[in-house]
């Protein structure tokens, strides 16, 4: 047996190796709980630190393509040191992008005006359909070997957005990116090598994040051995949430509000003293500011001069300060989405098309996370104190 | 689950979150002990012979049976949803008629998703407004998807029956006599609540990030939708299917243990003794496959279960609910793969009751995972 004390400010949740049953503090929300054990990434929310495989986020943020990243978090290995093992890993995910014409029509059959989160869900839903039939079995083990899933959203997520904004879509070319595939329809034009960059970094930080709610979703969807196509629309319905990707939208509309250092003191002030929460701040983890933003502050700015609209910055900065100031003494800092939100939207993405565009690179941990836990897996089943009626008899003779 | 009842504590638990205590629920009490399964305090056998499935999901959800006018309302509201966006059927169009049947009736959910009323608004009231119009939606959707694998169109629902039955009227194009009706209604009410499991966790998880009660439900599905899971109901028809007769049965059984086989639909993480949901379905199984010409295979299935649980009991291993359902669905006509669509409309009123408890003041369900790369 092991003892956690993963209340304590000092643990780091790293451990040589965890010994079960284990012993922990549960706090409410499951906080504190080990659900399981994991060599893909490591979080540390008492300093911020961040790993993937070992590898600081920091050192693969902004240096490394999406794809690259995905390969490190699924398959373990540096690409650098194995570059024909990525070579091929990378062909495998790129041209997985083909979809079936009646998932397309799927997507295109629904209105446009749906919250894009919902049309990826159903198209994702839809590619489980013709990828598995009946015959299959049920847990879809060579599916999640194959990586076919995350190539999958990513294109499908690149048809709702030419839905949305009712765009054709270009066709699929393997010499093209992730990022390069998604930004031509998001246009205009083709896309440019440092906005190609900026998503793939954007990618690289949200690839993967313990286990956050589509996450952990995932995982228990899993432990059922479920088939993978089931697994990953429960975890986008998990992505949909407010508190999760649904964030990024209102982090818009507060921005919206602001155009100098007064107005985002205003902003604060008005949206604090009617009891409502500033979008973008705030983590069940962090007590500190999310790390990710320092880097995703610096990638805003480089952006926004790109864009010539430096105020987008700016305003932000801004209104990050505000309301640093006004809620840091309660312990509630800055996270990632603050600054994605801008981020996107300057790339050319809808503000409700945010958490699709999270939902593409966190595929990536999502699939290494699920295909190591594959092996040794256990149901996932917790138990609960039962605090209701005494038992008591049913009132007879309802039944006519 | 109540949300943020209890201050953080030591516990010790195993993998796969075993023996931990997520919270407290006053919803329903799983005695993996004594055998008891009871909902709002009433025991699952007393609710099953007594009670339609209307009023056992009023009570799951709202903590009390329903005066007659509050059931007339219930029941009212959950008609009054029984037709779903005609887009939903439309997207068995654009699917291959030999996938699951599950997934094509996930597709028609995330499709309806599309079209839901007030989709975007998470508050507590709009959430309270959604399990109706999801427990008639699926219905009729999966009633929908289970005919599209035979390839026959859609069946409209009929109001003047109740839900059970206008299901099975969608479904099959006919309702059967009461007798069988009564197995299958009582078979959803046994099945509607149990506790904190895989699938209730999802759901759970993913109401508590702020999305709507319909994805917290999709998800739900996902962890049924397992071969450890729902999909197990299945898997247990398909073992008992090919033996013929009791000897077969104990031969093959034996032969089985021998191997150390698995047994689908035996054996349970929570009940270390008999299956209180069996109990309740016995009578109205074996019954049922009389009525049917089927006794023989209630006697298979009877000397199957002796023998495992003879040999696997003093373990904790005993029959479970999964073991027994697809007994009374294959005479009623639905296809052994839809077999886990039953119990899929059934249990997601728990997962709907439990996530409406947590919700007022739930925190975000996180845990963590411990880094054992080096």
């Amino acid at each position: 047996m092991t003892v956690f004390n993963t209340n304590s400010a000092s643990f780091d949740w790293r451990a040589s190796e965890v010994r079960w049953p284990v012993t922990t503090d549960v706090g409410p929300g499951l906080a504190g709980v080990v659900a399981t054990s994991s060599r893909v990434m490591w979080l540390d929310p008492s300093s911020g630190s961040m790993a993937y495989r070992g590898v600081p986020v920091d050192r693969l943020a902004g240096s490394r393509s999406f794809e690259e990243v995905a390969s490190l978090l699924i398959t373990g290995r540096r690409p650098e040191d194995h570059r024909p093992a990525f070579v091929e890993f990378q062909h495998r995910l790129r041209s997985s992008r083909k979809l079936p014409e009646p998932v397309v029509e799927l997507i295109r059959d629904l209105d446009p005006a749906t919250h894009p989160t919902r049309l990826l869900r159903a198209g994702v839903s839809a590619l489980g359909c013709h990828e598995l039939s009946v015959e299959d079995d049920l847990a879809g083990d060579r599916h999640w070997r194959e990586l076919r899933i995350v190539g999958q959203v990513a294109s499908l997520s690149a048809v709702v957005a030419a839905h949305r904004h009712q765009r054709s879509m270009p066709d699929l070319d393997l010499d093209r990116s992730f990022a390069s595939h998604l930004l031509t329809v998001l246009g205009p034009g083709e896309p440019k090598a440092e906005d190609v960059a900026t998503l793939d970094l954007l990618w690289t930080l949200y690839a993967a994040h313990g286990l956050d709610a589509p996450t952990f979703t995932s995982m228990i969807v899993a432990s059922c051995r479920a088939d993978p196509y089931f697994n990953v629309v429960s975890g986008l319905s998990a992505l949909r949430g407010a508190r999760q990707g649904g964030a990024g939208e209102q982090v818009l509309e507060q921005l919206a509000a602001v155009d100098s250092p007064g107005d985002a003191r205003e902003t604060v002030a008005r949206i604090l003293t009617s009891g409502g929460t500033i979008a973008g701040f705030g983590h069940r983890l962090y007590r500190m500011p999310d790390p990710r933003v320092v880097i995703l502050r610096r990638e805003l700015a480089s952006l926004a001069r790109r864009r010539g609209r430096p105020e987008v910055f700016e305003n932000a900065l801004s209104l990050e300060r505000a309301a640093t100031a006004a809620l840091a003494p309660r312990g509630v800092h800055v996270n990632i989405n603050f600054y994605a939100a801008p981020i996107f939207a300057l790339l050319g993405a809808e503000p409700a098309f945010g958490p699709c565009l999270v939902a593409v690179g966190r595929m990536a941990g999502l699939v290494a996370l699920v295909r190591e836990a594959m092996d040794g897996i256990r149901l996932m089943r917790p138990l609960s104190r039962y605090v209701g009626e005494p038992e008591r008899s049913f009132p007879g003779t309802r039944r006519s | 689950m109540i949300g943020d009842s209890r201050p953080p504590s030591p516990q010790t638990y195993g993998p796969g979150l075993e023996d931990l205590c997520a919270g407290d629920t006053g919803i329903g009490l799983v005695d993996g002990a004594e055998g008891r399964l009871l909902y709002r305090g009433y025991p699952v056998g007393e609710i099953a012979a007594q009670a339609s499935f209307e009023e056992t999901t009023y009570l799951i959800l709202h903590g009390q049976l329903p005066s007659p006018a509050q059931l007339d309302d219930w029941e009212r509201e959950l008609r009054r949803w029984r037709r779903p966006p005609r887009a939903a059927f439309a997207a068995l169009k654009r699917v291959p008629p030999r996938s699951h049947p599950l997934a094509q009736y996930r597709t028609m959910l995330t499709v309806a998703a599309c079209h839901i009323p007030e989709a975007e608004d998470s508050s507590i009231q709009a959430q309270w407004r959604r399990p109706a119009r999801i427990l008639s939606w699926t219905a009729a959707l999966a009633a929908a998807a289970i005919r599209h694998l035979d390839g026959k169109a859609p069946v409209e629902p009929t109001d003047d029956l109740g839900f059970a039955a206008n299901f099975l009227y969608q479904t099959l194009g006919r309702v059967p006599g009461d007798d069988d009706l009564h197995a299958f209604e009582a078979s959803l009410i046994v099945q509607a609540e149990h506790g904190l499991h895989a699938a209730a966790l999802a759901a759970l998880v993913v109401v508590s990030a702020g999305a709507d009660l319909g994805s917290a439900v999709l998800a739900g599905m996902g962890a049924l939708s397992g071969e450890r899971h729902g999909g197990a109901n299945q898997l247990a028809f398909e073992m008992i299917q090919p033996l013929d007769g009791p000897e077969h049965a104990r031969r093959w059984a034996r032969e089985a243990l021998e191997r150390r086989h698995r047994f689908p639909g035996f054996g349970h993480r929570v009940y270390r003794c008999p299956d209180p949901r069996v109990a309740a379905l016995e009578p109205l199984a074996e019954a049922l496959l009389e009525r049917h010409g089927l006794g023989d295979r209630w006697q298979t299935y009877s000397a199957l279960r002796d023998e495992v649980e003879g040999a696997l009991g003093p373990r904790g291993i005993f029959a479970n609910v999964d073991s027994i359902t697809g007994l009374i669905y294959h005479p009623l006509g639905l296809p052994v793969s839809s077999f886990p669509i039953p119990f899929c409309l059934a249990i997601q009123t728990g997962w709907m009751a439990h996530c409406l408890e947590y919700l007022p003041d739930g925190p975000m369900i996180e845990p963590g995972a411990v880094y054992t790369g080096g």
